[in-house]
This record gives C-alpha cells, sequence and structure tokens, in this order.
C-alpha cells in the first residue's frame, strides 16, 4: 500500500510527466499549420523560457535584471548574421547554440562589471541600458547589422510550424530541467541566501559576485536561445522588434503574477496572461489595453506575491481533497 | 481578514472565468453565408493615428459593399455580405505576425487586408500569411522588400519610390529659380522606413544637383532634437526633408522655430499627415509640405464622397483614406471575378483584371505589383492643398517666409 507522503512526491512528478506528454502529442492530433492552439501553446513555451531566466536572477538570486530584451535581441541578431552569412542554416542546431552563448557571454562581462559595483534599483537601471546599447549599436552597425533595415532572412525556408513548436517546448524543457536542478543544488541554496542577506551570505563563505553572474548568464543564456528562434519565426531581425522592451516587460509581468522566487510562478504566470491577453483582445479590441492594465493591477492588489503564494496558502485544502481521491482510487486498484 | 478572503474567491473566480472563456472561444468562420476578411491595425502604439484612419476606410467600404447587398460570388450563385476582423497589431512587428496567425487559425480568415507600418507591421503579416498560404492583400511596404521575399500569395498596391523621391525635387524646381532651396538638409527617422528614405534621397539629391549639407537620424519616439537643428543652422541649410512620426515632427518644427531656423521648403514625410499636426502647431505648419497617398480632389468616382463623409464624421480632410478604401474596392471586385473566396483564384484574378477605384483605374503586374502616383500637399490655413502630381494638383507650392516675417 503506497503511504501518503509518497504519494504527494509521485503525484507531482506524476502531474508534470502527464502535462509534458500532453504538450508533445498536442501537434500529432491538432493540424499545427491551422491551429491557433498550436500558435498559442509555441509563445507561451518562449515566455515561460525568458520569464524562468529572469526568475532565475531577480526571483532567486534577488538581482532585478531588466535588460532580458539585450539577451534576446543579441540572440535573434547572432541566429541572422550567421544565416546571412552562410556559416549557419534554418533552424542549425549551431545557430541555436552561438545564440545562447554570446547572451551568456555579454551577460558574464556585463554582469562583472554591474553586479559587482550596482545594487537594487541602480543595478535594474544599469541593464535597462544594456538593451539600450545593444539597440543604438544594431542602429549604427552599418552593413553588419543593416542599421535600423535590419536583417531580411529567406522566408521560402519555412517549412512547418512543428519546428517551431517542438523547439520551443524543448528549450523550455531544458530551462525547467536546468532551473530545478540549480535550485535543488548548493548553488540554488546560496542564491536564495544572497536574496535574503548578501552580506551575511558573503560572511558565510559564499562567492556572491560569481553566484551572482552564474544565475544572470544561465538566465541570458536561455533568453538567447527564445531570441534565436524568433529570428527563424519573424524572418526579419530589426532593432525595434528584437529589442523591444515588450520582450523584458511582458515575461517580468508573467513572473511577478504567478510569483517570483518560485519554480511554478513563471509558468502559471505565463499561461494566465496569456489567455488574459488573448481573450482582452479578443472580446474587447478597442480598449483590450485598458483592460489588460486593470487585470494586471487588481491581481497585484488582491496577490501581490503571485498565484503561486495563493495557492500555496490554500494548498493544504485544495491538494488534501484532491490526494484523498487519488489515494482511494490507487488503494482500491491495488 | 474575511472581507480579503472574499476579494481573492473573486481574483480566483476571474482567473477560472478567463480559462473558461479561452476554451470556449472559437473559430467564427461561416463559409458560404460570410465573407470573412481579416486585418490587423495599429489601433495603438506609435502608428496609432493613421490606423484609426485605415480601420475608418475598411469599415466605410464594407458598410457601402454589404448595403449594395454583398459581393456577388459565383461559386455560391449569390451576393455574400462581407465581415471585417479587425485586430489591433499595437505597432509591433511580433504581434503583427501574432494578429494574423490567429486571423487564420482562429478566425478561419483566408484573405488579409493590408495592416500598416511596413517593416513594422505589413512585412510580418505578409511573411505569416505566406507561410499558410493565405491571400495577403498589400500596401505601405517598399516594393524592394516586397520582392526580396518572393511572396507567391500577396499582392502590392503601393507608391513606388523612384517616383516618390524625384517628387520632392520636382516640386522644388517648381519654384522660380530663386526661392528654391540650395542646401538642403535631410532628417529621417531610426527606422527601416527612414533608412531607406534617407539613401535614396541623398541619392537623387545629387541627381537633381541638390547638395545635400546634413543627414540626421532622430530617434523614434525622441523629445529633443535641439542637436539636429543647430548642426542644421551651422550647415547654413535652407531646405529640409523630414521622415518621421507627427509626434516628433511637431517637436522639431517648435524647436525650429525657437531657434529661429527657416527654411524655405519643409518636406514632410508621414509626420506631417495628420490634422493632428495642424492642431498642434496651428499657423506653424502653414508652407510645411506632406506627401499623401491620395486626395479627395481627385476627378475619381467616389473620391469627393469618401472625403466628404471622412470630414463629416471628424471634422478634419485626409490624404490617406482613399488609398485604404481603394484597397477594399480591388479586392471586391477580385473576388466578383474570381468567382470565388479561394485565395489562390483571388490572387489570379487580381493580377488578371483592371479595377476601378477612388484612387483611379489599378493594373497589376504578374509579380502581383501595382505602382500609384504619390501626391504632395502643402498646408494651407489648416487644409492640406494639393500640389502634385502636376496635372491633378489645383494649388501652386508657396515658399516659406522665414520665421520672423510670418
Amino acid at each position: 500500500m503506497l503511504r501518503l507522503n509518497q504519494m504527494k512526491v509521485h503525484t507531482k512528478y506524476i502531474a508534470g510527466l502527464i502535462v509534458v506528454i500532453f504538450f508533445v502529442l498536442c501537434p500529432l492530433f491538432l493540424n499545427s499549420e491551422r491551429s491557433y492552439f498550436i500558435y498559442f501553446l509555441y509563445t507561451t513555451f518562449i515566455y515561460i523560457t525568458i520569464a524562468q531566466g529572469w526568475n532565475l536572477i531577480a526571483g532567486y538570486t534577488g538581482q532585478v535584471s531588466l535588460g532580458q530584451h539585450a539577451f534576446f535581441g543579441l540572440g535573434a541578431y547572432i541566429t541572422a548574421i550567421t544565416w546571412r552569412a552562410g556559416l549557419t542554416g534554418y533552424f542549425d542546431p549551431l545557430a541555436f547554440l552561438l545564440s545562447g552563448t554570446g547572451a551568456l557571454l555579454l551577460a558574464a562581462i556585463v554582469g562583472v562589471v554591474l553586479l559587482s559595483k550596482l545594487r537594487d534599483d541602480y543595478f535594474s537601471l544599469g541593464t535597462l541600458g544594456i538593451g539600450e546599447i545593444l539597440r543604438v549599436a544594431a542602429l549604427n552597425g552599418g552593413s553588419f547589422t543593416e542599421g535600423a533595415a535590419g536583417i531580411s532572412l529567406n522566408s521560402t525556408a519555412y517549412k512547418s510550424m512543428n519546428h517551431y513548436y517542438y523547439t520551443a517546448l524543448f528549450i523550455m524543457l531544458f530551462t525547467l530541467v536546468v532551473i530545478v536542478l540549480l535550485i535543488r543544488s548548493r548553488v540554488g541554496l546560496a542564491l536564495i541566501a544572497i536574496r535574503e542577506d548578501e552580506t551575511a551570505a558573503s560572511a558565510n563563505g559564499i562567492p556572491v559576485l560569481r553566484y551572482k553572474i552564474l544565475a544572470f548568464s544561465i538566465g541570458a543564456f536561455v533568453t538567447g536561445l527564445c531570441g534565436s528562434l524568433n529570428a527563424y519565426y519573424i524572418f526579419h531581425v530589426h532593432p525595434p522588434g528584437v529589442l523591444s522592451l515588450n520582450w523584458v516587460v511582458i515575461p517580468v509581468l508573467m513572473c511577478i503574477l504567478g510569483g517570483a522566487g518560485t519554480f511554478m510562478g513563471p509558468i502559471l504566470g505565463a499561461f494566465v496572461l496569456s489567455i488574459a491577453f488573448e481573450l482582452t483582445s479578443i472580446w474587447m479590441p478597442e480598449i483590450h489595453p485598458i483592460f489588460s492594465g486593470a487585470f494586471i493591477v487588481l491581481v497585484t492588489l488582491f496577490m501581490p506575491s503571485g498565484i503561486m503564494y495563493y495557492i500555496t496558502n490554500h494548498k493544504s485544502m485544495i491538494m488534501r481533497r484532491l490526494r484523498l481521491t487519488v489515494f482511494k482510487w490507487m488503494n482500491q486498484k491495488a | 481578514m474575511k472581507q480579503r478572503s472574499i476579494l481573492y474567491r473573486i481574483t480566483i473566480r476571474c482567473l477560472f472565468i478567463l480559462f473558461i472563456g479561452f476554451l470556449i472561444t472559437g473559430c467564427s468562420k461561416g463559409r458560404g453565408k460570410e465573407i470573412i476578411i481579416g486585418s490587423h491595425l495599429p489601433l495603438s502604439g506609435p502608428g496609432g493615428l493613421v490606423g484609426l484612419e485605415q480601420k475608418w476606410a475598411y469599415d466605410q467600404a464594407v458598410k457601402d459593399i454589404n448595403d449594395a447587398g454583398g459581393i456577388y460570388v459565383k461559386e455560391y450563385d449569390a451576393k455574400v455580405p462581407v465581415r471585417l476582423i479587425a485586430i489591433d497589431d499595437e505597432s509591433d512587428s511580433g504581434k503583427a505576425a501574432a494578429a494574423v496567425e490567429r486571423l487564420i487559425k482562429k478566425d478561419g480568415v483566408e484573405l488579409i487586408l493590408s495592416g500598416s507600418n511596413g517593416a513594422m507591421g505589413v512585412l510580418p503579416g505578409m511573411i505569416t500569411a505566406e507561410k499558410y498560404k493565405v491571400y495577403y492583400h498589400g500596401t505601405l511596404i517598399w516594393l524592394e522588400t516586397f520582392l526580396e521575399h518572393k511572396f507567391k500569395n500577396c499582392s502590392l498596391y503601393n507608391f513606388d519610390m523612384g517616383q516618390v523621391i524625384p517628387m520632392c525635387f520636382e516640386v522644388w524646381n517648381s519654384l522660380p529659380k530663386d526661392q528654391r532651396p540650395k542646401r538642403p538638409a535631410i532628417f529621417v527617422e531610426d527606422s527601416f522606413d527612414g533608412k531607406m528614405m534617407g539613401d535614396a534621397l541623398t541619392m537623387f539629391a545629387k541627381k537633381f544637383k541638390y547638395n545635400v549639407v546634413l543627414h540626421q537620424s532622430m530617434g523614434l519616439g525622441a523629445k529633443d532634437f535641439t542637436t539636429q537643428v543647430i548642426k542644421a543652422k551651422s550647415a547654413n541649410a535652407d531646405g529640409i526633408i523630414c521622415l518621421a512620426n507627427t509626434p516628433e515632427t511637431v517637436t522639431l518644427v517648435r524647436q525650429l522655430k525657437e531657434n529661429d531656423v527657416s527654411f524655405k521648403v519643409f518636406q514632410g514625410f508621414k509626420g506631417t499627415w495628420p490634422t493632428e499636426f495642424y492642431k498642434s502647431l496651428g499657423k506653424d505648419a502653414d508652407y510645411i509640405l506632406c506627401d499623401g497617398f491620395w486626395s479627395e480632389d481627385y476627378p475619381f468616382k467616389g473620391a469627393k464622397e469618401i472625403g466628404q463623409r471622412f470630414f463629416d464624421k471628424y471634422e478634419k480632410h485626409s490624404t490617406s483614406v482613399g488609398l485604404y478604401y481603394a484597397l477594399c474596392q480591388i479586392l471586391f471586385q477580385a473576388i466578383e471575378k474570381a468567382g470565388s473566396t479561394d485565395p489562390v483564384k483571388v490572387r489570379q484574378a487580381i493580377t488578371d483584371n483592371e479595377f476601378n477605384t477612388v484612387n483611379g483605374k489599378v493594373k497589376y503586374d504578374g509579380r502581383g505589383v501595382a505602382l500609384y502616383t504619390s501626391g504632395n500637399f502643402q498646408w494651407m490655413n489648416g487644409k492640406q492643398q494639393n500640389i502634385y502630381p502636376f496635372n491633378l494638383a489645383k494649388y501652386k507650392i508657396k515658399a516659406a517666409p522665414p520665421w520672423k516675417k510670418r
């Protein structure tokens, strides 16, 4: 007979596995070329990835970065430039790797400067500047970045939405696994210690700067991967598109809405906010930004710590009922 | 505590309703009963002013065709009404692609009317439509960009850069010799359009023997152009060609006046179109030129009426609504000629036929491209006076006096 606490862990893994299998099987039952649900999941996976990247540095480590769009844009530009130069091709794993690594290196270099010198709001403003620097560099990059005109890619290369969907799903799962492993390791403990009290963490022998840079770089790496995928999707990389503040504001909102510093928060936040944006633009196209804004205000007002904290606080009640049902059912089967 | 708990419950229920709403909001395709045409428009964001005019024109065209009973479609042997689904793309390229995805996959649209904003709207829209082999009836994107992507399911009804750029200098040359600018400055926004236009203007200026003394870029959304104004002053520029959004152009004109920098001719693109430009500047906007896609003074059937209708609604004139209305007229006629709403047949009908519109007769070539002659206008006492094409214009350009003599 299964014990209740064993059930707790198993239910989590089984539920996670069922959801992943559902996502993997979706394109087999839905025509990805005609299903909006597939596209919706594709964009949500991208947002979850970027939000998790941000969650690692801001939610777990307590360093609020506003420069994720710079890593996203850099990833897109690296893919576009290498493809145009013939160094990589359409959906080339090398391009993804280069884009992620480029973003990681930028984060590491910038991180050494910013994370060692700046804290709190000053660090946030500093990271916001990275995006602006990159935007100006792209605008004045001459034939290398094609300036304001941007780089047009060969759109006839498009084959199927399935490529995009599975790549986004893979990148998201990869990110989630990395985050779980990190958070459950000594590194995760160190990151949380830094968030709670940087001085105390340092006094206890934690190399604060090294861990901060690590979190910042990993977040940048996964965001760079998303930028690369977006370049393949949009086929035109230009500064206002890939270096738009939307690529930082929306994932941050998702993370805060779901619950920063929690594993499930960005996932939940991404789904809720994506659905809210979709529905408001369908139901009230003329005034949807007002409703979307009001929705965010309402949730942050009544759930300031995010949806995950609400669920955690009421978890015992919700989960007790759920587990007891499953437990009874499994025991009957046994 | 109890009150807080109620609020929690309300919020949770809102979240639940959202989720259920998402699940039940389904596809709205009604084949045969109505022709659903989609469009993604910049109804908010920097291109919002343009998008609202565009949506108004599309709505009018749909209303007019429905008042006439709809489009006769041979396949159904009946007149079928048209329904337009317009989605806000927020003047953002990513959202434009997402809007087209939604039009195709959620609303089941197979015919899409053009968005706006070139690379920020039309291009991602066209690329997305092309992926799913849906017909995109486009305008407002550079011909070179359109051809570069080798679109097979899109068409383009646009002005020709080879006509628009020389137009500036042809208009300048129509001034008496002593009133013509000799040392123009070029100010273009940091965008795809700005880059393309800036390069072309510099090239054509040489051809027309104008010596460009300054080429400056203007940051998108920037609030201060003092540096550029001072540079223009020290370069002794006496004419200016400016491509920027309305708020930036208004700021530039104000700062030119504050710094007493006068130009004989101020040729504006894009930002000087809307009536809001004149409302913001008042008499300071007089003598400033704006390009335009169309004029209600054109002698084409329906042009005056559509212009009057726009004026009655908003109490302002427009140099663009006729283009968008014409775009709809072309599509509706093409559906009728194709006898079907099948995107391949409609696209074929577009390239095979000639169409009568409020912007004159339109004939597409085999690449799916039709070019029209862009107009040029001069603001004078709150009205855009048509000064080009010379054969249609009733007004002649006047050089601007210095600020102090106005």
